[in-house]
């Protein structure tokens, strides 16, 4: 198999043939207006009455016709959505090109790349056909998302059809209230006597009078599959009345009968080949042959063809078939009952034919009703290629239905589908995997292993999903140590391992209060990440990453780190985190007061919308947009998106530095509710002699916020309680370096000594009037830069001086334009010598 | 086949699903071995012991593919004087 890639199969994006003896029903065509399509037709009815001929019937036109063959595999977003493209592209090459790299994995939202496609179809000047048959065997609730997506923003070039079994959980009801949607139901495709009599006499040659059509079609009602095994064994039957009579009269469930008789009526042989053969999906003579130990199956399928015994051809060549769904279900069930001894080396037959020929998936398939240690096998080699495509679902599907022994057995597969379940969403039964691979290792007797490679990744494997679990499970400390020991176990190349255990480590390190520990330990779990392509954990590095950073004052990295994530977006639409990345952005500009800006920022964020965003973001963006509005002087606005943040906060992982409830709380004290203040007090279980505690410092901020506003009511004891505190957090946050929180404080304090003109920072010093110092310190060099643009000396003048490129020169002096809030030399001069510097 | 063993103190759930149709006997180990039991009035009842919903769905999807209309669908209480087509539990016990 190609790397990262299952082909597609072809014959899944051909309709099928019409099968002979097919009547044309001008009663279903005429429900279809060729100038007026509608969005969705749906072909909804159960297995047997026509739906695909009627799809057929209905769009005839190939020129603008896709069509897709669905099946159970199809349930993996990715895969799905490469065959629609695939089936688009046959019909109109170039529309999915776009679109087509961005279908990923079942955790990364589908709509940037739907937006894509339906934009280029938007684009087209005629209108596209697309038919989905079978839909009822799709199960997966994205696949139904995405679909809907699709519906609700369609463009109107697109006429999607659906063939299914059972309604589909789409937005039916809207599309019906809005005349865009054109069912037909099982009512619309019985067949009428007319329509009976046409296909029995006319199209199959038989001489039924008026009353046997009627008795017939009574006791069909009208069923199209029903009424076509009567028809093949009226064929056979001399007297057709006879047959009537025995079919009318009698009570068993017809395709029960109706199926005896056609098997009845065919050689031993044929009804051996018959009964075989149904285990396949998809059958070809060699096949067959393998299967059925017979050197005829060609021969076998094309009279079966011929005589019309529901046989579907998949390709024109007539190389491929499928039974008509229904048959081969009553064959199966026939099979079961007659010879079940049977069933299990019929597949064991298929699974070699298949394996021989290159075909994993089908070899796997097989093998998982018959060999479980073949099936094995065949896994563990194919997983690789399947994780690196991203169909961690289809992995995980496979994995789930081997025998508890055999995966106990076979380390590697059970680390997959621990890996599969992470990768899903789903951490049930993952502790328990862990364990039985720890136990399995420490037995004497080797494993049984085939890919060995992936064996040796074991132990930081195992690590890495103990790290989380303990995380999910909320012990830091365990955590911590299970991620030493993946840094510890993992090879130069094991990107994901040790990205994963750096990002634990920089966790736990945040969570303990050591910024410089945490942010060395995200920077290198981001370079893990990028060493192995795995780019939303990019995005959920920096987004801790850059908020630590804008915390200790660094703003300048902050926003490299926010940057540096956009462009990652931006070369790869569809990733989770776009908009985190933009609502960091817009928090570093907030603190360079750079407020236009930031509001640019905020609206791309709000624009890209929650499937575009991490699961903390939609609380993010509103204190982001918060403090926006609190800089813009909307109090109330700011007040009520805090409010809406609190009930959108979810503890995830990252330690909560900044609750969303005293930021609410400096606010209302600002716009004057002295008792808000107070009754949070009381509830936090603050007092003016606490010690410093990181993670409780903003807090400890805001209630001597909440002091001094008090002293400004009268209460001169809280202004002193005030001041106490204020000293000792003050040197607490300068000692570890958390710049923001240390300036903040500062400035508290000059205003419980009654400096009046510094405004009450509600959130951190970026509102302040003009700072008397730099957050954003400079360097030596630019320092050094500075001094000489205080001078007459023209720029490539300074460049020559200081030995330095002229592009190095502007690298530097753009960075001090940044750090000091300027925009030309003029305004860095007279600024300096603001700062004294 | 599937990976977990399901423990023996798991009680089945009865159901009992009428359809319109005599569906013959035979058809029971295609439905995962439940009786199938032809009634006079021209329907079938299939009855036995399924262990979640997501069994029992299953076996409704295997009965809308062979498109025979469904009639009634109902749990029956657990008798234990019966062993009318319950599972066979687990013999190792928990």
């Amino acid at each position: 198999m190609a790397k990262d890639t299952i082909p597609l199969l072809e014959t899944k994006l051909h309709a099928p043939r019409r099968h002979h003896g097919v009547v044309a029903r001008p009663r279903l065509a005429q429900r279809l207006h060729a100038s007026d399509l509608p969005a969705l037709t749906l072909i909804s009815a159960p297995a047997g009455f026509g739906k695909t001929t009627a799809a057929l019937e209905l769009f005839g036109d190939e020129q603008r016709r896709g069509w897709v063959s669905l099946d159970r595999r199809d349930n993996e977003p990715a895969v799905f959505w490469s065959y629609v493209v695939a089936a688009l592209d046959s019909i109109e090459p170039g529309v999915g090109d776009s679109a087509r790299s961005l279908f990923r994995s079942p955790l990364q939202s589908s709509d940037p790349a739907l937006a894509t496609l339906i934009n280029d179809i938007d684009a087209l000047d005629h209108d596209l056909v697309l038919v989905l048959d079978d839909y009822h065997l799709i199960e997966a609730p994205e696949i139904h998302s995405d679909v809907t997506f699709l519906l609700e923003h369609r463009p109107p070039q697109l006429h999607l059809v659906v063939v299914t079994r059972s309604d589909p959980p789409l937005p039916l009801a809207a599309l019906r209230a809005r005349g865009e949607l054109l069912e037909i139901r099982v009512s619309d495709l019985r067949f009428t006597v007319e329509e009976s009599a046409a296909y029995l006499n006319d199209a199959m040659g038989l001489a039924l009078t008026t009353g046997d059509v009627e008795r017939l079609g009574a006791r069909t009602e009208g069923w199209a599959a029903a009424l076509q095994l009567a028809a093949l064994s009226l064929q056979g039957h001399a007297d057709a009345a006879s047959f009537v009579d025995g079919f009318s009269g009698d009570d068993r469930f017809i395709l029960d009968y109706l199926v005896d008789e056609v098997l009845d009526r065919q050689t031993p042989e044929v009804r051996a080949f018959l009964l075989e053969t149904s285990i396949l999906e998809r059958l070809t003579g060699p096949l067959c042959d393998a299967v059925t130990l017979r050197s005829d199956g060609k021969a076998l399928l094309e009279t079966l063809d011929r005589a019309n015994l529901f046989l579907v051809p998949l390709d024109d060549r007539r190389e491929w078939y499928r039974y008509h769904h229904l048959f081969a279900d009553v064959l199966r069930a026939r099979l079961l009952d007659e010879r079940p001894d049977v069933v299990a080396d019929l597949h064991r037959r298929a699974l070699a034919w298949f394996d021989a020929n290159g075909d994993v998936v089908e070899a796997i398939t097989h093998a998982l009703e018959s060999d479980a240690e073949a099936a094995a096998r065949l896994i563990e080699l194919a997983a690789p290629t399947v994780r690196g495509a991203r169909q961690d679902a289809t992995l995980r599907g496979w994995l789930e239905a081997l025998p508890g022994d055999v995966l106990a057995d076979r380390p590697v597969l059970a680390v997959a589908l621990a890996g599969a379940r992470m990768a899903t969403g789903d951490a049930a039964g993952v502790a328990q995997l862990a364990t039985m691979v720890e136990h399995r290792l420490q037995a004497d007797e080797p494993p049984v292993v085939f890919d060995h490679e992936a064996f040796a990744r074991i132990p930081a494997q195992l690590a890495m999903h103990r790290a989380a679990l303990a995380l999910l499970g909320g012990e830091l400390d365990e955590s911590m140590r299970h991620a030493r020991r993946v840094l510890d176990l993992a090879g130069p190349s094991d990107h994901l391992e040790r990205g994963a255990g750096s990002a634990l480590l920089g966790l736990s390190a945040w969570a303990n209060g050591d910024l410089e520990e945490s942010e060395l330990r995200y920077a290198a779990a981001i370079d893990c990440f990028i060493a192995g392509d795995f780019l939303p954990d990019v995005l959920g590095c920096s987004v801790a990453l850059g908020d630590m950073q804008i915390a200790k004052g660094r703003l300048a990295d902050a926003m490299n780190t926010f940057e540096r994530g956009r462009l990652i977006v931006e070369e790869h639409p569809g990733l989770r985190g776009a908009a985190d990345m933009h609502v960091g952005l817009a928090e570093v500009l907030l603190e360079r007061n750079r407020v236009a800006d930031a509001e640019k920022h905020l609206r791309v964020a709000r624009d890209l919308g929650e499937a575009a965003g991490l699961p903390q973001n939609p609380y993010r963006l509103r204190v982001a947009d918060a403090r926006l509005q609190r800089a813009l002087g909307d109090l109330q606005r700011s007040l009520e998106l805090l409010e809406e943040a609190e009930r959108l906060y979810n503890t995830d992982f990252s330690p909560s530095v900044r609750p969303v409830t005293a930021m609410k709380v400096r606010l209302q004290v600002e716009m004057g509710d002295l008792e808000a203040g107070r009754s949070w007090a009381a509830v936090a279980g603050l007092s003016a002699d606490d010690e410093p505690n990181y993670l409780r410092e903003f807090e400890q901020l805001t209630f001597a916020s909440v002091l001094i506003a008090l002293g400004g009511a009268g209460d001169a004891e809280a202004v002193n309680d005030a001041i106490r505190l204020l000293t000792r957090v003050h040197a607490a946050a300068e000692l570890g370096g958390r710049q923001a929180n240390a300036v903040e404080a500062l400035a508290l304090l000059g205003r419980a000594h009654g400096q009046p003109e510094q405004q009450i920072p509600t959130f951190t010093k970026a509102d302040l009037a003009p700072s008397t110092t730099l957050v954003d310190p400079l360097s030596q060099r630019e320092l050094g830069v500075l001094r000489l643009l205080k001078s007459e000396l023209s720029g490539p003048e300074i460049a020559r001086e200081l030995h330095v490129s002229l592009n190095t020169f502007r690298t530097h002096t753009k960075n001090i334009y940044m750090k000091l809030g300027v925009n030309n030399r003029r305004e860095v001069v007279r600024r300096a010598a603001e700062l004294g510097l | 086949m599937c990976a977990h063993q399901v423990p023996s103190y798991v009680a089945f759930v009865q159901y009992e699903i009428r359809v319109k149709g005599h569906l013959a006997a035979r058809w029971s180990t295609w439905f995962d071995g439940m009786t199938l039991t032809a009634d006079e009035d021209g329907t079938t009842v299939i009855r036995g012991g399924l262990v979640d919903q997501s069994a029992l769905h299953g076996l409704l999807e295997r009965l809308r593919d062979i498109g025979i209309p469904l009639i009634s669908l109902t749990e029956i209480p657990f008798d234990a004087s019966t062993n009318d087509g319950a599972k066979p539990q687990n013999p190792e016990g928990d």
